[in-house]
């Protein structure tokens, strides 16, 4: 069977637009609304109604989150940066609800690599600001001849491989949390239908399936053990449902065995993985900063 | 209709330059929304637990300066106390003392009264007592010169002197 893993749906094609020539419109424009429209209104809920005493629960969460954001501000960059925490803020924000939105089968904005160039290149000019305010402008291009002259091209790189490093970084582990889902989803399918179809082939291997299947059940059920009875539940789950693939109809289609497994995975690389990049980058973004304001 | 799609990793100005302003318009509204209204609500809970602080401290100072001018206050009085029992018990000692001597003083008066009076009348007797018998001389003077008298006469008249001096007496 195929697997194919693509970018973005390209939803418009706008042709001889001044400038930019074709544009293509593309899911990531459009789910980065709808998560900008999720956040917006996720903060409307939580900023309204704000009370300085006897707080509702919901108030409690919105000043956790944004006390929390503040700590992790102040804790990464010290105090005298507090203007940058909206954008860290945002940036994070932004990223988890981009990334776990793909857990409800949308596209995430966040698999294609213009959402994270887009930020790591706002993150790189504060980062050049910063640098060119604390050494001057004459200091920030003095810095790329250190140690030595023949060191400005390899400086220059390193320079510019900061923001695309941060970009790739996160897409990345995106990609790589898509690819490897597809690749799982794709396998599943496919040794779904094979055992499936194997177990089913004759009637008898079927029953002979199931009946040592329940034979494990009743097995550790006096035993009172619990792998024999997950073993057993599994045997004559694989028995019926070889026999459910064989009778046609509907049920052929179905690849069993791709449901549920996934979700495992899909836990790891979209929850997991997904709020831990973007901690990281928000992690960086402030390292960076700091780093570049000399502090 | 074909479905296109980007390539895995797509160069795509347009999205690139709709996700930075997205960035923007995000920050801006998340701090409208949400950033600006908690954290002008944790200042607010700030400063009113500050002022709280500040005036529970003001009350406990004040609570204290109360408490020192009381303690003073009641130290003066204590000390007042004592000297107006002091000055009272000098005085009702003064008094008695004046009161002592004043009767000492008025006893002895008497006293001294009293002999004068005394040494008065006994003057006064002696004198009366002078006159009568200067009286009775001079009667019995009168009466010797008066008749001749024989032995009998003047047994007669001494008799008579006698009886009359009985009689005086």
């Amino acid at each position: 069977m195929d697997i194919s893993i693509n970018g973005a749906k390209i939803l418009f094609t706008i042709e001889n637009v001044p400038i930019f020539g074709t544009i293509h419109i593309t899911q990531t424009v459009v789910v980065s609304y709808l998560v900008m429209a999720i956040i917006t209104g996720l903060c409307i809920w939580l900023g309204s109604g704000l009370k300085v005493t006897g707080i509702s629960r919901k108030q409690a969460v919105a000043e956790l989150a944004v006390t929390s954001l503040i700590r992790f501000v102040r804790g990464n960059m010290g105090p005298g940066f507090d203007r940058y925490i909206p954008l860290v803020g945002t940036i994070f924000i932004t990223s988890v609800i981009s990334n776990l939105i793909s857990v409800l089968g949308i596209w995430s904005p966040t698999a294609d690599l213009m959402t994270e160039l887009g930020w790591a290149l706002v993150v790189f000019v504060v980062i050049t600001y910063h640098k060119i305010k604390s050494a001057g402008i004459g200091g920030y291009f003095k810095s790329f001849l250190d140690p030595i002259f023949v060191m400005a091209p390899v400086n220059l790189l390193s320079e510019l491989f900061t923001p695309i490093s941060m970009a790739c970084r996160h897409f990345g582990n995106i990609l790589s949390g898509t690819v490897i889902s597809a690749l799982i989803y794709g396998a599943l399918t496919a040794a779904s239908h094979g055992l499936l179809t194997l177990i089913g082939e004759s009637p008898v291997i079927a029953a002979v399936v199931i009946a040592s299947g329940v034979g494990l059940i009743l097995n550790s059920k006096q035993k009172k053990k619990k792998l024999p009875f997950v073993g057993g539940v599994i045997c004559v789950a694989l028995g019926v449902l070889s026999l459910l693939t064989n009778l046609g109809g509907i049920f052929t289609e179905i690849p069993w065995l791709a449901v549920g497994i996934p979700a495992v995975t899909s836990f790891y690389f979209d929850w997991f993985g997904g709020c831990i990049q973007a901690f990281i980058f928000c992690t960086l973004t402030t390292i960076f900063i700091k780093q570049a304001a000399g502090e | 209709m074909n479905t296109l799609y980007q390539s895995l990793v797509a160069v795509e100005p347009f999205t690139l330059i709709v996700t930075i302003l997205n960035l923007f318009l995000q920050l801006y509204l998340i701090k409208k929304f949400l950033l600006d209204k908690v954290m002008a609500v944790l200042d607010q809970r700030r400063e009113a637990a500050d002022k709280q602080i500040r005036e529970a401290e003001q009350a406990k100072q004040d609570a204290q300066e109360i408490r020192q001018s009381y303690e003073s206050h009641m130290a003066q009085v204590k000390q007042e106390a004592g000297q107006i029992i002091h000055s009272a018990q000098k005085t009702a000692q003064d008094r008695s003392e004046q009161i002592l001597r004043q009767a000492q003083a008025q006893a002895s008066q008497i006293k001294e009264k009293a002999a004068l009076d005394i040494a008065q009348e006994k003057k006064k007797a002696m004198n009366d007592a002078k006159n009568e018998i200067s009286d009775m001389a001079m009667a019995i003077a009168g009466k010797v010169v008066g008749r001749c008298m024989d032995q009998q006469d003047q047994q007669h008249l001494v008799d008579e002197f006698i009886r009359e001096l009985g009689d005086d007496l």
